[in-house]
């Protein structure tokens, strides 16, 4: 894990990430067994140094523990309208409860999110219900924050990978 | 290898999750520990234990199972929209046999149709074995869909394509009951012609235009790479993607055939294609035709619909070679030719000897074969007043240069009376008993030959 130092998020990136987009967290244990939760609400910081996003407590018990024993964390970013990807590596600094204005930027974000894919094929409805599906069985989220290393465009393609 | 403990949740209990409807994610690691994620189109079930991720451009998921052999992916179940988490482990890499044939098939059909073909290669498949299948929440189980009964309306069709006198009856009857008992009800049929360098489409249900007569190459797009490579194409969201008449004609302009497009009659389909399920017609490995359904709406047509449609394609196909064989049978000699009545109206024909392209007063009508057969049929009416013609004479009349080493002529005989009823009211073709045809005139014609 040589030159992975923390990197700040540019003016394009930080719009990708706070758009409606698909953010998936995955994660590793101490065997490299990785693991996978959706996360909602992501935001850069002011100074462009560290992202928070909140993941549902009940789903992502694991991917909490491995943050907290080793930090290792990859995000990917992918708004559904281009198929435009990123994936953020970096590492985990700390894990907080959410207030109301990250509560409401999870919503907002939601919200966004299904208003893009609905064009694409996937009903309102539908993306409500998939949310929905996920509240119910965890109500409860949790608000992560973690160090941007390497940031990768990985927009599908021959030149997907490519570190930004 | 040792022995696997069956999973909680099985893989055929979330089938839905495995169409390719809702994006999935994948997750792997270096071995120096770094994770990496992803969205995948689709993770396909290959059996109870296995499925496999497509690999198409070397990318760091692939670089990572080779160090790691441990990956995580969750799938999203279209039924319940609830997600699941499968623990995997990497095995090998396939890069050939069936899973990685059908998996190039479809990823070269979609590519070709949006004319990505230069981008899109499929370097292997990754097969993984599957450790353990959960749910994201401890709380749900499968997806508890109930099976649908398509024994009986697999019965009903096949009894009802039995009953099938004639290659017009087979493909009339097949489309009616794909959407009667089925529901599939946009679709269309096409066959090859003579040089099997085209598809032709002879008959289609629920769709604004019939389409009847329009082409398209064979081993271009996702209907002529299924004809060529006689695999089945299924596509669960097709998006964005590019409509498929616009993709066949940049194909025409792309092989500087432009002129070609204004004698081109548009492909029958839906504005918004989601789902489409093609279906090459093989019978003693001959293709007769694809068959093609479409809807506008998400995953509609999944692994089951494939099924049986794949069944209901073989029983079409081995309907369609017994007919070929029946008909190079047929009676040659018509009892008595009736003269023509007298008509009422004047209207021009002309015939362009270039690409035997027939025009009816100024519209066009139809091309090639079948139009180099109306032709010969309007001059025998227009000179002797004959109507009634049995196909072993226009199958053995040489000026009509027909191919002999592909026996077409009842393909080409419905595509004309179709484009008939379709485009012209006073010149109609019946089918009076097998073998032989009858032809109606309403109007005076002026037969014109133009070069």
């Amino acid at each position: 894990m040589a030159n992975r130092q923390p990197t700040s998020i540019s003016d394009e990136l930080k719009t990708l990430i706070e758009g409606p987009v698909s953010v998936v967290v995955g994660t590793r244990d101490s065997r490299l067994v990785p693991e996978i939760t959706r996360a909602w609400g992501p935001r850069v910081s002011e100074d462009r140094q560290s992202v928070s996003l909140c993941v549902p407590l009940a789903t992502s018990r694991k991917t909490l523990d491995n943050l907290e024993a080793n930090g290792q964390i990859a995000v990917v970013f992918c708004l559904p309208t281009n198929y435009r990807t990123c994936q953020v590596k970096g590492r985990h600094a700390k894990a907080a409860e959410p207030d109301s204005t990250d509560l409401a930027i999870v919503e907002r974000h939601r919200d966004a999110f299904a208003e893009v894919t609905a064009p694409l094929g996937q009903p309102r409805e539908i993306i409500e219900a998939f949310w929905r599906a996920e509240i119910e069985t965890s109500a409860q989220l949790v608000k992560i924050f973690f160090v941007p290393e390497q940031v990768f465009d990985q927009t599908p393609g021959p030149g997907a990978g490519r570190k930004l | 290898m040792s022995a696997v403990s069956p999973l909680a949740i099985t893989l055929e209990s979330i089938a839905t999750c495995f169409e390719g409807v809702l994006p999935s994610s994948v997750c792997t690691c270096s071995a120096e520990g770094t994770p990496n994620v992803t969205f995948l189109s689709i993770v396909h079930r290959i059996d109870s234990q296995h499925v496999a991720l497509s690999n198409q451009f070397f990318n760091k998921t692939h670089e990572n199972i080779v160090q790691n052999p441990f990956v995580q992916v969750v799938v999203i179940s279209t039924s319940n929209l609830r997600q699941y988490r499968l623990d995997l482990r990497y095995e090998r890499t396939e890069t050939e046999g069936a899973v990685f044939d059908q998996m190039k098939t479809r990823l070269d059909a979609v590519a070709s149709q949006t004319g990505m073909s230069q981008v899109f290669h499929l370097h292997g498949v990754n097969i993984f074995l599957v450790l353990d299948c959960r749910p994201m929440n401890a709380e749900t189980g499968g997806e508890g869909l109930l099976k649908a009964d398509y024994l009986s309306p697999i019965e009903e069709f096949t009894a009802r394509l039995a009953a099938c006198g004639g290659l017009e009856s087979v493909i009339n009857t097949s489309l009616d009951a794909l959407s009667a008992l089925f529901g599939y009800d946009h679709s269309f049929l096409m066959v090859p012609d003579e040089e099997a360098k085209r598809l032709f489409t002879l008959g289609s249900r629920g769709f604004a235009q019939s389409g009847v007569g329009s082409e398209t190459w064979i081993g271009e797009g996702i209907l002529g790479i299924a004809a060529e490579r006689h695999e089945v194409v299924r596509t669960t969201s097709f998006g964005r993607d590019v409509t498929y008449s616009n993709a066949i004609r940049s194909g025409v302009r792309s092989r500087g055939e432009d002129s070609l497009l204004e004698r081109e009659i548009a492909l029958p389909g839906l504005s918004k294609v989601q789902s489409q399920l093609v279906v090459p017609l093989v019978a003693h490995d001959r293709l007769f035709g694809v068959l093609c359904l479409q809807s506008a709406a998400v995953g509609r047509f999944l692994s089951d619909d494939e099924r049986v449609v794949r069944i209901v394609s073989r029983q079409m196909a081995a309907s369609m070679a017994l007919l070929e064989r029946i008909e190079s049978a047929e009676p040659g000699s018509i009892g008595q030719s009736e003269r023509a009545t007298q008509p009422t109206g004047a209207s021009t024909i002309r015939h362009y000897k270039a690409d035997d392209s027939i025009f009816i007063d100024d519209a066009y009508l139809i091309k090639g074969i079948a139009g180099r057969i109306l032709w010969k049929l309007l001059q025998s009416y227009t000179l002797n007043g004959r109507v009634d013609f049995t196909n072993k004479e226009i199958r053995l009349d040489t000026s009509l240069q027909l191919p002999d080493f592909k026996d077409n002529l009842e393909a080409r005989l419905i595509l004309l009376r179709r484009r008939l009823k379709d485009r012209c009211d006073f010149v109609n073709l019946t089918q009076a008993g097998r073998g032989h045809f009858h032809l109606e005139v309403g109007r005076q014609l002026a037969l014109e030959e133009m070069p």
